[in-house]
C-alpha cells in the first residue's frame, strides 16, 4: 500500500466522521437535559433536502448549511415543546419525525422531477481545503473545534451545570429556580441546529447531491455514538472518527483493484454498522445516563 | 388560641409580617369533593420560628408547597410583606425571597455540594465559579454550624449531610422566609438538635422560619408559635409560651395509643414460619454460622426488634422468596419455601407488608385500583385467567379503600405516587391482609400512619391474629412492638440473640440485647 492511500482513507474517514460527530454532539446536548431524540435520522434526511435546495437557490453553500441548520433547530423546537409543555412521548415523536422525513422527501424527489437523486451545482458546493497531500471540507475543522466547545461547556459553564442538573434531577433544578422545560427545549433546538448542520454537509459538501438515502443509517449510528461515549462530545468525536475509518476503509476496498474481486463490496459496506454495533454493545452497561432520561418532568 | 397581641420578650423586637396566608384552599382537579387544605390562614414574621405541627396527611408539605411556589392553590391569597403575589414556580418564590427545604431531598446526587450550589444561582451562563463557591461555602459552614465538605460528592455524603447541604443550597439565595418541611426526618437527635441551634441563629438575624414537623419534642425545642393541621383544616394558632404539650397532643391527635394490647392467649401450636440456621445469601461473611433461627405460630405475633441494618432486610427478602438462601431452610406451613420464587410464596397466602412502601410495596406510576390487585389480579373474580374484570376489581379496591380510610381522589385515574406515604401504606395493609392470610411479615407497618389508623391496624393484626394469622412484625420502633406481640425476638448481626414474653417485657432488657450484649436468659 503506498502512502498516498493512507492520506486517502485518512481523509475520507475525516469526512465521514463530520455528521456522525456534529449529530452525535448535538444529541449529547440534550441527553444531558433529559431528552432523547430518536428521530436524528430524520434530521438528518430533511435538512440535506433543505440544505440542497437553499444552496441550490442561493447559490450559495453556507445559505446551504444555514437552511439545513434552521430546519433541524425547527424540528428540535417541535419536539422540544411537545415532550416537555405537551408531555409527550419522546419515543413516539422521534420515530415520527423519521417516518415523516421518509416520506417527505421521498416526494419531494420526485415532485422536483429527480426520483431518488437531485444534485447541488458545483459553484453551490463547500469549498475544500487544499493540503497538498488532498484536500478536506472547513467542516472537518468546525466539528473538532464544535465537539471541544460542547464539552467545555457542559463541564465548565454555569449553564452546562443547569443542563446537567435538568437531566439528573428536574425537580432539584425547579425548586432551585430553573426553567426546567425552557432549557429542555433550548437543548433539543440546538441539538437540532447541530443535526441540521450534519444533513446539510452530507448534500452541500460531501456528496454535492441529495437522494432519499443519503443518510444511510448515519442519525442511528450517532445515537449509538452517544451511548458509546456516555455522553462525553470528545469520546463523541472519536466514536465518530472509528466509524467514519470504517466507512472510509469500506469506500477504499471497494474501489481497490484486485480485492473488490475477492470480497464482494456489498459485505465491506457492512463493515461500519457491525463495528459500531460491537463498539456499543461493549459501550453498555458500562456508561451512566441521567436520571431523569425520557421522563417528561411533572411538578404535581 | 392565644391572642396576638400578648407579649414575649422575643417577638417585641422584630415581627414584620414576612409571608402569608389567607383562605387557601386545594383540591383535587376534578373528581373529588375532598379538600387536601380547607381555608388556611398562616404567617410568619421576621425574627420567629413558626412550627406547623399535624400528623402525616394534615396537610402540611401542601402548605409549604403552595406557600413557595412550588403547587398551585385552588383558592385563596399569599401575601409577601402585605402585598398580594401569585406564584407560578419555585422560581417566582425564590425571587420574592421566599426558599423551600423539601423532604425528599431535592439534590443532584451525581454532583458535588458546590456544584448543587452552583445549580441554582443567578450567574452568567458562560461563568464558572466553583471555587468561589467553594470558599464561600466554607464561610457558610463556618457562619452557621452546618459541617459539610463543599468539595464532596453528594451521593457519598450521609442523610444528615445531605439535609445540610440542602439548608446550605437555600441560604445561597438569602431568603427572607425559611420553609423547611420535616428537616429532622433524617437526623440523629444530636443532628436535630443542631439544627434547631442553626434556624435560632437565623431568625436572630430577621429570617422568618417556618418548621414543619409532627413531633412535639421538636415544637417545643424550637418554636414560638405553633399552627396545627389536621386533616387540612386549621387547628388554631398560638404562642409557644401559652401552651402545653397536653394541649397540643389533643388538638393534633385527638387519641393516643395504648401501651399494650391486651389479648387471650395463643390458641394454636403449628407452625407458620419456621426458620433454621438461616444465612441470606450476601451476608455469608458478616454472619454467624450457625445462622438464624426462630419459629413464628399460626395464631401469634412475633416482635422482632433489632438495630437497622443487623440482617432484617435479608431475613424479610429469605421469606419471601426475594433473596435465596445461602444457607439453612425455610419452611412455611411446614413445607420446605427454601429458594422457590416470590410468587410460591404469595399463592401459599404469605403477605408482606414492605418497608420501601414506595419502591417495593407499590409500582408508584400505576393507578390506584391496578395496584390494589397487584397480587390478585391473577384469579377470579377479578379476571377469568385472561381479562381483567374492571368492575369487581373497582368493588374490591373501593371497599378497600373504605375500611382503610385511604384517601385517593379516583381509583382509575390517581397514579400512586401522587400519594401521601400514610395513604400508600393503608393501601398496601388493605392488599396484604383481606385475605387473612396464614402467614404475614409486616416491616414497619405503621409508620406514616396517624394514632387513630395505628390503632386500627393494630385491632386489625390482633384480629387477624384471633384467625390464625401468625404475624412476624420487624420493626425499630420498641413501643409498637411492645405493644402489640406475643413474644419479641432481637436481631443482632443476623442472630437472633434474646427472646421473650411480650407481655411485661423489659424495654432495658431489650436495648441491652440491640444493642450486641448476649444474655444467658436468651431461649426461644
Amino acid at each position: 500500500m503506498e502512502l498516498a492511500h493512507v492520506w486517502g482513507i485518512l481523509f475520507i474517514s475525516l469526512h465521514a466522521m463530520v455528521p456522525i460527530t456534529l449529530a452525535a454532539i448535538g444529541e449529547t446536548i440534550e441527553e444531558s437535559a433529559g431528552l432523547f431524540n430518536i428521530g436524528l435520522e430524520g434530521i438528518l434526511l430533511l435538512s440535506a433536502l433543505t440544505g440542497a435546495l437553499g444552496a441550490e437557490a442561493s447559490g450559495s453553500a453556507t445559505i446551504g448549511l444555514l437552511a439545513g441548520m434552521g430546519t433541524g433547530a425547527l424540528i428540535g423546537l417541535l419536539f422540544g415543546v411537545i415532550n416537555t409543555y405537551l408531555k409527550g412521548s419522546q419515543l413516539i415523536t422521534g420515530v415520527g419525525i423519521n417516518l415523516f422525513a421518509f416520506g417527505f422527501v421521498a416526494l419531494l424527489l420526485i415532485l422536483l422531477g429527480a426520483p431518488g437523486f437531485h444534485s447541488v451545482p458545483r459553484d453551490a458546493q463547500i469549498q475544500l481545503i487544499p493540503l497538498g497531500v488532498g484536500s478536506l471540507s472547513p467542516l472537518v475543522f468546525v466539528t473538532v473545534i464544535l465537539a471541544i466547545a460542547v464539552w467545555w461547556l457542559l463541564n465548565r459553564t454555569q449553564l452546562g451545570l443547569k443542563i446537567k442538573a435538568v437531566g439528573e434531577n428536574p425537580a432539584a433544578a425547579d425548586v432551585a429556580g430553573i426553567r426546567v422545560n425552557a432549557l429542555r427545549v433550548g437543548t433539543a433546538i440546538a441539538a437540532g441546529m447541530l443535526a441540521g448542520l450534519a444533513g446539510a454537509y452530507l448534500s452541500v459538501d460531501w456528496f454535492g447531491a441529495v437522494t432519499k438515502e443519503i443518510t444511510a443509517g448515519r442519525g442511528f449510528i450517532a445515537l449509538a455514538t452517544v451511548v458509546f461515549s456516555g455522553l462525553n462530545p470528545l469520546l463523541a468525536l472519536l466514536g465518530g472518527f472509528i466509524f467514519g475509518f470504517f466507512d472510509g476503509f469500506a469506500t477504499w476496498i471497494s474501489t481497490y483493484p484486485g480485492i473488490k474481486k475477492i470480497i464482494p463490496w456489498q459485505f465491506v459496506a457492512m463493515a461500519p454498522y457491525v463495528v459500531t454495533l460491537l463498539v456499543v454493545a461493549g459501550a453498555i452497561g458500562r456508561v451512566r445516563f441521567p436520571k431523569g432520561l425520557g421522563v417528561p418532568y411533572l411538578r404535581e | 388560641m392565644a391572642e396576638q397581641t400578648a407579649i414575649s420578650p422575643r417577638r417585641a423586637v422584630q415581627n414584620q409580617v414576612l409571608l402569608e396566608a389567607r383562605g387557601i384552599s386545594k383540591g383535587f382537579p376534578g373528581v373529588w369533593e375532598h379538600l387536601i387544605l380547607d381555608h388556611i390562614d398562616f404567617d410568619v414574621r421576621a425574627g420567629e420560628v413558626h412550627s406547623l405541627l399535624g400528623e402525616n396527611g394534615a396537610g402540611k408539605t401542601v402548605i409549604a408547597n403552595i406557600l413557595s411556589g412550588y403547587y398551585g392553590k385552588t383558592a385563596g391569597e399569599i401575601r409577601v410583606k402585605g402585598k398580594a403575589v401569585s406564584f407560578t414556580s419555585p422560581r417566582e418564590g425564590l425571587a420574592h425571597g421566599i426558599a423551600m427545604v423539601h423532604q425528599e431531598l431535592m439534590l443532584v446526587p451525581a454532583f458535588t455540594v458546590a456544584q448543587n450550589v452552583m445549580v441554582g444561582l443567578k450567574a452568567p451562563n458562560l461563568s464558572f465559579h466553583l471555587q468561589q463557591v467553594e470558599k464561600k461555602l466554607d464561610e457558610l459552614t463556618a457562619h452557621y454550624g452546618l459541617q459539610v465538605d463543599p468539595r464532596a460528592r453528594v451521593e457519598d455524603l450521609s442523610a444528615g449531610e445531605q439535609q445540610r447541604v440542602e439548608i446550605l443550597k437555600v441560604l445561597f439565595h438569602e431568603p427572607e422566609v425559611l420553609l423547611l418541611d420535616e428537616p429532622t426526618s433524617l437526623l440523629t437527635p444530636q443532628e436535630a438538635d443542631q439544627l434547631f441551634v442553626v434556624l435560632r441563629g437565623m431568625a436572630d438575624e430577621g429570617k422568618g422560619i417556618v418548621f414543619i414537623t409532627h413531633k412535639m419534642r421538636e415544637v417545643f425545642a424550637v418554636s414560638d408559635r405553633v399552627t396545627v393541621l389536621k386533616l387540612g383544616k386549621m387547628q388554631g394558632t398560638c404562642y409557644i409560651s401559652e401552651t402545653t404539650e397536653d394541649e397540643l397532643t389533643r388538638r393534633t391527635f385527638g387519641e393516643t395509643v395504648p401501651d399494650y394490647m391486651e389479648r387471650p392467649p395463643v390458641k394454636f401450636k403449628e407452625n407458620a414460619l419456621e426458620v433454621q440456621h438461616l444465612v441470606p445469601k450476601g451476608l455469608e461473611d458478616k454472619a454467624n454460622t450457625a445462622g438464624l433461627s426462630f419459629a413464628l405460630h399460626k395464631g401469634e405475633i412475633l416482635g422482632l426488634a433489632g438495630v437497622a441494618g443487623n440482617g432484617q432486610s435479608e431475613l424479610i427478602e429469605c421469606i419471601t422468596g426475594l433473596r435465596p438462601a445461602a444457607k439453612g431452610e425455610i419452611l412455611i406451613l411446614d413445607r420446605n419455601m427454601t429458594d422457590c420464587l416470590p410468587r410460591a410464596f404469595i399463592e401459599l397466602g404469605v403477605a408482606h407488608i414492605p418497608e420501601r412502601r414506595r419502591e417495593v410495596g407499590m409500582v408508584e406510576q400505576m393507578f390506584v385500583a391496578e395496584n390494589v390487585v397487584l397480587k390478585d389480579y391473577r384469579t377470579p373474580p377479578f379476571s377469568n385467567h385472561t381479562v381483567l374484570n374492571h368492575k369487581e376489581i373497582t368493588r374490591h379496591t373501593e371497599a378497600i379503600v373504605t375500611r382503610f380510610n385511604a384517601l385517593v381522589p379516583d381509583l382509575w385515574k390517581t397514579e400512586c405516587r401522587i400519594l401521601s406515604g400514610g395513604n400508600i401504606q393503608r393501601l398496601i395493609l388493605g392488599r396484604e391482609t383481606w385475605r387473612k392470610p396464614p402467614v404475614i411479615i409486616a416491616s414497619h407497618p405503621t409508620e406514616g400512619l396517624d394514632a387513630k389508623a395505628i390503632r386500627h391496624t393494630w385491632e386489625l393484626f390482633l384480629e387477624l391474629r384471633e384467625n390464625g394469622s401468625g404475624i412476624l412484625l420487624i420493626s425499630e420502633d420498641l413501643d409498637e412492638i411492645m405493644s402489640l406481640s406475643d413474644r419479641i425476638g432481637v436481631i443482632f448481626e443476623s442472630a437472633i440473640v434474646g427472646m421473650v414474653e411480650g407481655k411485661g417485657a423489659d424495654r432495658e432488657q431489650l436495648g441491652h440485647w440491640m444493642a450486641g450484649g448476649h444474655s444467658p436468659a436468651a431461649t426461644a
